[in-house]
């Protein structure tokens, strides 16, 4: 029981910990978040130049006022098909541990609170899918966004799993 | 006592190389001078009287090299009698007997010094009783000393002459006391004859300056002289006074021979390194900083010897730096100072009060030291501070200065009265006019400012005036821009450079714009050219800012070669050119080891014994030049040895024996030379046969090729080598050939192109499936696809179409296969971001004319890429053989 219970109260708190203000955006249908406070800034689509003997998720690297950073794509990290680039597709610049990274999205959404209780566990899904990239489940008002550790997801090199996750909660 | 071992040893051998001493030996009178002068600075200042007795010999010793002695075997007698009792007095406990001794020695030196003058300077005071100004006695007061009666004889005669003249009475009636009072210095009757003789000098320039303010100040020195004569004592102690005027008397009362030393600022030799000046000056300077709020701290919290050490080790610091540059004064200064913080760090004084002051005071001297020596000219002697003189007798002993660690003691002149200011300004003319004559006279430039002899208050004064001149000088030499510096973060530095790159492509990009281009907006266009100017200025500007000279380079090549040199039991002599040559300060650090590898191997390899060279008709000393200039926006540095030079036929044996070229068919033989720099190429082994600690040549190429240089050879046989490197002036711009394959751009830096071409099918073969072969001018090279390589889509494939970059890998040529050449461009080099790590094949990013990113390609990465890629699937290939 005691034992039970500590689990418990550290999940709170980790709840407690992960609430706040979250950027929410789209892929295909799905409606992700990141923690606001790593998102440095977003920027529209930039020309990039692709940088030949790295993974397909690699974009390549962009000029960011005189600095290079290299972008990724959510989509393909994920294991989505690729899509067309519309007006709205853009690069949210995050920082990770000192680095700076564009990640390609097909779509802002907005800057929402989510409180702790409003965040749900990670549903187990059997040993296939890895859900340690996801910080939470985001529930406000019926709709559910996945609430992604960004850090991590930008240092591993393949997070395809994720998009099953997304795909069996909705 | 270990200092006075050491310094008893010195003045013994000082002692014995005088003793066979010849009046024409002038360099041992030089060589004897010069250690008493590093004696006395080793004498600890509880024996000054030592210290005086040795001032004492060295001013005989001056008077020896001038030839103005009387008998110069008594003289050097007393001088040899003199040094023994300064030994005596030094090796023993302090003792009356000693003490006795040395007085002894000093009088018998000062007899037979007068003796030497007599002769010569009684004709001198004739002709001189007959000028008649005021001014005139006032400088011939002021160069005489106290002793020498018939000197003040003649002088007193003159005032005589001229009080019988004078009509204003205050004047006649000062004019005749001062008479009285010279008369009773040559009769012996005055007490203190010190005390009267300053009086006189002082009343006399009353009588000068007494036209306007004569009332007040003529009584306030009338009422000292009374307190002076009454009681010599008492005045000394005085606090009305003025300080500087008690130290003064306390200076000439104490230390007779002291006075009598000129004080000469310090003088630069002629071959003094600038930089080597500056970056004193500089570091002096933040030390001294640091000392000074150290020393503020210490007055809070006056036990804190963390404090006490920083302060310490300024002075130390600067005390050796200074001695190494031959700054006397400054050393004196700072060995002095130091003295005084090492007792307080002995706790045995604290650093409050007086000494706080005292040790603040130093620090304001030597920072003002610090600029006349920054504004210094060559083989001219520096102004010493104002109080230079009282600052350093106190310093010697600030107990018997009246310093103490509760009163504040205010050393500064500006304690004085408005009297003594009047006064200063008379005096200072009187000098003015005094040393009129005695610039006429030739001084032994280095050592004459020693010796000459003087009274150091009207100095002082003199140097005053001329700092102040000095200072105005400085200020106007700043304002033209002297060569003052401000330390900068190299990172910040380093972003600015970036910075300002970045505005020259923005700019570019600007004027590149169709808009522009166009050619309809007139005004526009001129108005971004006129930007274009001024950005390509900040450019260069801000390029020049991490510039450095090679000096410091250089200067440690000289010690290398001196080193190996002795080590080989070789004759090398070493020769540097245009070290002055800058650049990038980033590139210092990769040039150094190489030539370090290359000097080495020029005086270990190429240069050769002195026998074989004198068979061979060469002279005994070899000779490795090292050069250094600027020819066509790179930096050249050459390395020239007259040693054995390359074989050519036996470096071609040792590749073929290496297994590294088949034969020499169609090689240059600045190619054979280049074999060198293959891996595993012993230089040791080819060269000579002095056994091998062969430095790899390659590590020297690869390090010249990672700052983008290229390094050729040029060697006769027998007559010597030539190594030229040539470097970027910065590594921060890369000149690069913008490069397009399929639809990337690609930034191949130029020097590692060597050319490029379209070929014909005749000059394409395949060898077995294998791999694609082209052939220019008989020699073959493999090609390699660098679509193929990067995955890019759309390029040519077909290498007719295409066009062929011939690139260098160290070792053998290859051709990598391109869409084509856009054109050259300058860029600024930038990492990827840690985010995308270390990609195979590519250096780095740059943004390129359009916005775009422009990926640097590293010519040598690609080729080594190609060849794992192409072994790869022969071993495949091979694979699938075996199996069917």
């Amino acid at each position: 029981m005691t034992n039970e219970a500590t689990a418990q109260q550290a999940k709170t708190e980790i709840k407690n910990r992960h609430a706040g203000k979250f950027l929410s955006f789209f892929l295909k249908q799905e409606e992700y978040g990141i923690e606001i406070l790593k998102v440095q800034e977003i920027i529209g689509l930039l020309p990039i130049t692709r940088v030949p003997r790295t993974p397909e998720y690699m974009r390549g690297v962009i000029n960011l006022r005189g600095k290079i950073i290299p972008v990724t794509e959510l989509r393909s990290k994920f294991g989505m098909e690729e899509r067309e680039e519309t007006a709205e597709t853009c690069i949210i610049v995050v920082e990770t541990s000192g680095l700076e990274i564009g990640v390609i999205v097909d779509k802002v959404s907005e800057v929402l609170d989510i409180s702790a209780a409003e965040i749900e566990d990670v549903p187990s899904f059997g040993t296939e899918v890895s859900t340690d990239y996801l910080l939470g489940i985001g529930n406000t008002n019926g709709r559910v966004r996945l609430l992604l550790d960004i850090d991590r997801i930008l240092t591993v090199k393949e997070a395809a799993e994720l998009h099953n996750v997304a795909a069996s909660v909705a | 006592m270990q200092t006075e071992r050491h310094v008893i040893a010195a003045l013994n051998q000082t002692r014995n190389q005088l003793s066979i001493l010849q009046p024409e030996d002038k360099d041992t009178i030089i060589q004897a001078g010069a250690s008493l002068e590093a004696v006395i600075h080793e004498i600890p200042e509880n024996c000054r009287s030592a210290i005086e007795a040795v001032t004492l010999c060295l001013h005989a010793l001056q008077t020896i090299y001038q030839g103005g002695y009387a008998d110069f075997e008594k003289l050097l007698k007393a001088v040899t009698a003199n040094l023994v009792a300064v030994e005596q007095a030094l090796g023993a406990p302090p003792n009356p007997i000693s003490e006795m001794l040395l007085k002894q020695g000093e009088q018998k030196l000062k007899a037979e010094l007068e003796n030497k003058s007599t002769a010569a300077e009684n004709v001198k005071a004739i002709e001189k009783a007959k000028v008649l100004t005021l001014n005139d006695i006032a400088s011939w007061l002021v160069q005489t000393e106290a002793e020498d009666k018939t000197e003040i004889a003649a002088i007193c005669e003159a005032i005589k002459k001229i009080s019988a003249e004078e009509k204003v009475v205050e004047k006649r009636k000062l004019l005749v006391k001062s008479a009285r009072e010279l008369t009773r210095i040559v009769n012996g009757k005055t007490s203190d004859a010190f005390e009267t003789f300053n009086l006189v000098g002082e009343l006399i320039d009353q009588v000068n300056s007494a036209d306007e303010p004569a009332e007040i100040s003529v009584n306030s020195i009338q009422e000292k002289a009374q307190a002076v004569v009454s009681d010599p004592e008492t005045a000394e102690l005085q606090n009305e006074i003025p300080a500087e005027k008690s130290v003064k008397t306390n200076e000439n009362s104490k230390a007779t021979a002291v006075s009598g030393e000129k004080l000469e600022g310090d003088i630069l030799a002629s071959d003094m390194d600038a930089g080597l000046v500056s970056e004193f000056v500089m570091e002096s300077r933040e030390m001294l900083e640091a000392g000074e709020s150290a020393l503020l701290a210490l007055e809070t919290d006056p036990n804190d010897i963390e404090n006490v050490n920083t302060v310490f080790r300024a002075f130390h610091t600067i005390k050796g730096t200074a001695a190494y540059l031959g700054l006397k004064r400054l050393t004196e200064l700072a060995h002095h100072a130091e003295s005084l913080l090492s007792r307080i760090r002995d706790r045995e004084i604290n650093c409050t009060g007086g000494y706080a002051n005292l040790a603040l005071r130093s620090l304001d001297v030597l920072k003002e030291m610090l600029d006349a020596v920054e504004g210094a000219k060559v083989e001219t002697a520096m102004s010493l501070p104002a109080g230079y003189g009282n600052l350093l007798a106190i310093l010697k002993d600030p107990e018997a200065n009246g310093v103490d660690g509760k009163t504040d003691f205010q050393p500064a002149v500006s304690a004085n009265s408005e009297t003594v200011k009047v006064q200063k300004e008379e005096v200072a003319e009187a000098v003015e006019e005094g040393k009129a004559d005695e610039r006429t006279e030739a001084y032994e430039p280095s050592k004459a400012a020693e010796f000459s002899k003087e009274i150091a208050v009207l100095r002082e004064e003199d140097a005053e005036n001329l700092l102040n001149q000095e200072k105005s000088q400085t200020k106007k030499a700043a304002a033209s821009g002297s060569d003052s510096s401000v330390r900068v973060r190299t990172d910040r530095l380093d972003r600015l450079i970036d910075m300002v790159g970045e505005l020259v492509i923005a700019q570019s990009m600007l004027a590149q714009d169709a808009t522009v281009v166009q050619g309809i907006h007139h005004e526009l266009s001129r108005k971004i050219s006129h930007a274009g100017k001024i950005v390509r200025e900040l450019q260069d500007l801000s390029m020049g800012m991490r510039m450095i000279p090679l000096k410091n380079t250089f200067q440690k090549m000289a010690r290398l070669v001196r080193d190996v040199a002795k080590k080989c039991g070789k004759q090398v002599e070493f020769v540097t050119e245009g070290e002055d040559t800058e650049i990038d300060r980033n590139m210092v650090d990769f040039i150094s080891d190489p030539l370090v590898h290359m000097v080495r191997n020029a005086v270990d390899h190429g240069i050769e014994r002195p026998g074989i060279r004198q068979e061979k008709g060469k002279s005994a000393m070899g000779t490795v030049r090292l050069s250094a200039y600027h020819a066509g926006g790179d930096v050249v540095v050459e390395l020239t040895d007259d040693g054995a030079g390359l074989d050519a036929e036996k470096l071609v044996a040792k590749a073929i024996a290496k297994n590294l070229i088949e034969s020499d068919k169609g090689m240059s033989e600045s190619e054979i030379f280049k074999l060198i720099f293959a891996p595993g190429f012993s230089t040791a082994e080819i060269l000579t046969d002095v056994s091998g600690r062969g430095v790899g040549m390659d590590v020297v190429r690869r390090n010249i090729e990672a700052m983008r240089g290229r390094i050729e050879i040029n060697s006769e046989k027998g007559k010597g080598s030539v190594f030229t490197i040539r470097l970027p002036l910065t590594l921060a711009i890369t000149d690069g050939m913008l490069i397009r394959v399929g639809a990337e751009k690609y930034i191949v830096p130029t020097v590692n192109i060597q050319m490029s071409f379209q070929p014909n099918q005749k000059m394409l073969s395949s060898v077995n499936g294998r791999g694609e072969l082209v052939s220019l001018r008989g020699e073959l090279m493999p090609i390699f696809r660098v679509h193929e390589l990067f995955d890019v889509q759309n390029a040519i494939e077909d290498p007719t179409k295409g066009l062929l970059m011939i690139v260098a890998d160290g070792r053998r040529r290859c051709a990598l296969l391109v869409d084509e050449l856009l054109g050259q461009q300058q860029v600024v080099t930038k990492t990827l971001g840690q985010g995308i790590g270390k990609i195979n094949g590519v250096s780095g990013g740059a943004i390129l004319g359009d916005g775009c990113v422009g990926l640097i390609l590293d010519t040598a990465e690609i080729v080594a890429l190609a060849r794992q890629n192409t072994s790869a699937v022969d071993r495949k290939e091979d694979l699938i053989q075996q199996a069917a």
